[in-house]
């Protein structure tokens, strides 16, 4: 199969301007949309705070969980739900309010409370964890003739406890403590003794992040350095391999591209964590990538003759190379697509800026970092042209 | 004709070796954990292979603070104890010690002719510097004291918690400095980020001294029976009320005057470990060493019917009537669970910490939110991998085989090279994965696109497939180049999961410039090696 049969031959520079048009609209807009927005989304990593995830165990509503928050003193949170609706997971977001607080502990045991009123003093099982629960069923002999068998008791009872820790992550939340006694592995002794002594609280923690301000506030730090000293990294590699205009040129259409993601990150309400960042700086290099491979096409034919008109290089560079960018860009977006679709949650945010970045950079090799060369060649042309008075080779 | 038997065998052999390294990692995890080699599964050593990150294994990860200030304050305060003791022994009359901060405090004499002495009493130090200013002398700590002092507890926190962490019984925890005053701890498989934040916390200072008077409810009834102030050997501690509920102390305070000089400290204890008391509620019992033992059985054996304030952490948590004289154990009780008391015993053993720490930043991810991102991280490889293979089949037909075993061996090598580095797997490792391998195949695109190219200009076969190796060679070296770049920034900045992202990109990359290259070409060079001149390339 063979998309490409014989070679392209699109003017794609004609229409440059138009498409540097566009460009700068989106830009534009994604401006726009920050300024009416306030800012940017930023995760906890950057703008500090605590964010849980939980699932509850039973339906529950995002308005419930707000307003038991706000009676708890917390202020602004932000309560979404999680991956799986069916599983009564959220994810809660708390602003932080000085440093040193543990508020994870104070919300998660507040939020609690009002659920399960009495749960938090009482044994849970939808919170301890597996060394509390081996060290109780050791402290109350359970299995004793096993456990005196066994090479070592505090394995033994850390295998226990295991099987009923297991459950709980197979299941996801104990609805009752009657799903930990009848656990497999479970013997009816410890079954009864699960009964009477614990409870199974009204939430399982799935994770839990806390970011004081002053860390947020260096990572943000960190993001950005790293950011913009890839991007002169970028600058000087290609600088040296190429020409410095090239250079420039794949620069530009890096922070191009980075802009227009940042828009559509505007748009859609993103939110920007470390994770996203570790996209973006991906995309630099995928941007950088693709100009690249454009790049070494305008240079092989330049070495071919002098005399032609640095535009139609390009533009036969460009259509040249037009079977590889598509195929590459589809190929890399196929991965990223799986990503964005079947990678969960957690790591949506991740896909979704490369899905932009791919379309965008691919674009920008085109039209963004391939004009940019162009217009500098006029320019120091026009400008030779000055200097030398009379007649001088311009482009058209 | 060419040489085949030498690439076979390389290319065997880096398969081999991965799979080597991913079997002896797994196995090496297995006996790490305790399991026994004899029964270990192949599954078993399949699931383990990989060193997975916090967040597909489920653990805590903690940056904390040491507050080293604490230390300097109270080398400070020694140094204020040690030049008072100069002074006085010279009957020197001390108008007062003022304390500026942390490091530095000023002497002010009564008699001009006194002033002297101070900068005497200042020679003897190693670690501060003194200077007149105005009436006074001022002391000010070393700059290089200061650095040594914060550096010193930053390292003695760092053993302090790897001891409590030993203790708590983690495989694998990691604790290392990160620059400054903080500290990196990540403990795998931890579900209960409460109590393990709790126990590092503790600074579990812990002091027995003499009861001089109370237990009174309030200061202020106590202070009434010193009019003048309490003398300088004594001081005030507040307590927990006895009586009260597991785990809540009754609601109030108790106050206390003790002495200061304590009878035995944390560092006299042999061993701490639960027990339990007449009515079976939980307790710690400790044994003390040897110089312990003799200061103690001292003390008891002179107090005999006064109390002994049992200080944890600035609190007196409980002070039993010395009824005879003991020399080498005793007993802490007071609102304990059975948790806490096992944790206080294994502070108690494990040291003091000798500064207060602070948590700047905690990550705790459930077994459970782990077990489903590596579902998702798989399925979506899994996905991600097969588009990539049908749509190279269908495009490139025979060649696109090639590319399809070149992906494959790309995935392999990667695993097997992080399997040999211990590098870590996590969730945006795994995109990172996907990621290696929608790229990896643009090399393939380039080598194929420029044959497709050359044969469209009349070259023969064997010399198109040359013309497209060589002439894309540079271009895949200048695109790999320039991702590594980034990924060099992302692996310098980043923590925990974006590092495993830096990681994948990179091992990932570079074994595709091998796959790509060396044996895309030695598939199609084998593939036709009987042919002498190739009549019809499928691509």
């Amino acid at each position: 199969m063979e998309f490409f049969h014989k070679q392209t031959n699109f003017d794609f520079l004609r229409i440059k301007w138009w498409c540097i048009g566009i460009s700068w609209v989106l830009i534009l807009a994604g401006l726009v949309s920050v300024w009416h927005k306030g800012g940017y989304r930023y995760g906890i990593d950057f703008s500090g705070g605590t964010q849980l995830i939980l699932q509850f165990q039973t339906k529950t509503d995002v308005n419930g969980i707000r307003k038991t928050l706000e009676e708890l003193g917390h202020g602004e949170t932000v309560i979404q739900k999680f991956e799986d609706e069916a599983a009564n997971q959220f994810l809660i977001r708390i602003q932080q309010r000085k440093e040193g607080e543990d508020v994870t502990q104070i919300v998660l045991d507040g939020l609690a409370e009002k659920l399960a009123p009495g749960s938090p003093s009482k044994f849970d099982l939808n919170r301890k964890g597996k060394k509390d629960l081996s060290e109780s069923f050791h402290a109350a002999g359970l299995q004793a003739e096993a456990a005196a068998k066994a090479p070592d008791a505090n394995r033994f009872y850390d295998e226990l406890a295991e099987k009923v820790v297991g459950a709980r992550t197979q299941k996801g939340v104990f609805a009752g403590v009657d799903e930990a006694a009848t656990a497999s592995g479970v013997g009816p002794e410890t079954g009864q003794w699960l009964k009477s002594n614990t409870i199974a609280g009204p939430f399982v923690v799935l994770s839990a992040e806390n970011v004081g301000p002053q860390v947020g506030k260096d990572l943000q730090k960190q993001a950005t350095l790293a950011v913009v000293l890839s991007l002169l990294g970028m600058l000087a590699y290609i600088a040296f391999r190429f020409d410095l205009k090239f250079g420039v040129g794949a620069v530009i259409a890096t922070i191009h591209d980075i802009l227009i993601t940042l828009a559509f990150f505007s748009f859609f309400n993103k939110e920007i964590t470390l994770v996203v960042i570790a996209a973006f700086l991906t995309l630099v290099g995928y941007s950088v990538n693709d100009t690249v491979v454009v790049y070494d096409r305008i240079r092989e034919n330049l070495k071919g003759g002098r005399g032609k008109k640095i535009e139609d290089v390009i533009n036969s560079s460009i259509n040249q190379t037009l079977s590889r960018t598509i195929l590459t860009s589809g190929a890399t977006m196929l991965a990223v697509l799986a990503l964005f679709f079947f990678g969960g949650d957690v790591i949506h945010d991740f896909a979704f800026t490369l899905v932009v970045g791919i379309i965008v950079g691919t674009y920008s090799s085109i039209y963004v970092a391939a004009p940019v060369v162009v217009i500098w060649n006029e320019v120091v042309a026009k400008k030779k042209a000055a200097a030398a008075g009379g007649s001088a080779m311009t482009s058209r | 004709m060419k040489n085949f038997t030498w690439k076979w065998a390389l290319i065997l052999g880096v398969i081999a070796f991965s799979v080597v390294s991913y079997w002896y990692n797994g196995k090496q995890a297995l006996v790490r954990a305790g399991k026994d080699p004899d029964q270990m599964t192949l599954g078993e050593i399949a699931r383990n292979g990989l060193k997975l990150g916090l967040d597909l294994k489920g653990g805590i990860h903690l940056v904390l603070r040491v507050k080293t200030d604490d230390a300097l304050r109270a080398v400070t305060d020694e140094e204020v104890d040690r030049v008072k003791r100069v002074l006085k022994d010279a009957n020197v009359s001390v108008r007062e010690i003022k304390r500026s901060n942390d490091t530095q405090f000023t002497v002010f004499v009564v008699l001009d002719s006194d002033k002297d002495r101070v900068g005497k009493a200042a020679e003897g130090s190693a670690d501060f510097e003194a200077d007149q200013q105005g009436p006074g002398w001022t002391f000010k700590m070393k700059a290089v004291t200061i650095q040594r002092l914060r550096d010193e507890t930053v390292k003695q926190a760092i053993q302090t918690i790897r001891n409590r962490i030993d203790e708590f019984g983690v495989s694998e925890p990691v604790i290392q400095p990160a620059g400054g005053e903080r500290i990196l701890v990540q403990l795998p498989g931890i579900d209960d980020p409460a109590r393990a934040k709790r126990l590092i916390k503790t600074t579990a200072q812990l002091y027995l001294k003499i009861v001089e008077a109370g237990p009174a409810p309030s200061k202020d009834g106590l202070l009434a029976a010193y009019p003048g102030g309490i003398p300088d050997n004594l001081e005030v501690v507040e307590g927990e009320r006895e009586g009260g509920s597991e785990d809540t102390a009754a609601p109030g305070s108790v106050w206390w005057i003790v002495r200061k000089q304590a009878v035995i400290t944390g560092r006299d204890l042999k061993n701490a470990k639960r027990s339990a008391d007449e009515s079976q509620r939980p307790t710690v019992a400790f044994n003390l060493n040897l110089q312990g033992a003799a200061k103690f059985g001292q003390a008891t054996g002179e107090n005999i019917n006064k109390r002994l304030a049992i200080i944890l952490d600035g609190k007196v948590k409980s002070a039993p009537v010395i009824e005879s004289q003991i020399h080498d154990s005793g007993r802490i009780s007071g609102n304990f669970t059975i948790e806490k008391a096992e944790d206080l015993a294994l502070v108690l053993r494990s040291g003091a910490l000798p500064a207060g720490i602070e948590y700047l930043e905690e990550r705790t991810v459930g077994p459970s939110l782990g077990a489903d991102s590596i579902k998702k991280g798989i399925t979506s490889s899994f996905l991600g991998i097969f588009f990539v293979y049908v749509f190279m089949l269908i495009y490139y037909k025979g060649a696109g085989t090639n590319a399809a075993i070149a992906l494959t061996l790309n995935a392999i090598i990667l695993i097997g090279v992080m399997a040999n580095f211990g590098a870590t797997m996590t969730l945006p490792g795994i995109a990172g994965f996907i990621l290696t391998i929608g790229m990896a195949v643009d090399s393939n695109v380039l080598i194929f696109e420029r044959i497709r190219e050359e044969l469209r200009g009349g070259k023969t076969v064997r010399s198109a497939i040359d013309a497209g190796f060589s002439k894309a060679f540079a271009t895949i070296i200048d695109t790999h180049i320039t991702i590594l770049i980034s990924a060099a920034f992302l692996f310098q900045f980043g923590t925990g999961p974006v590092k495993g992202f830096a990681v994948t990109l990179t091992i990932g990359l570079i074994a595709s410039v091998f796959t790509a290259v060396f044996v895309s070409r030695f598939l199609f060079d084998w593939w036709h090696r009987n042919e002498e001149r190739i009549e019809h390339l499928s691509i």
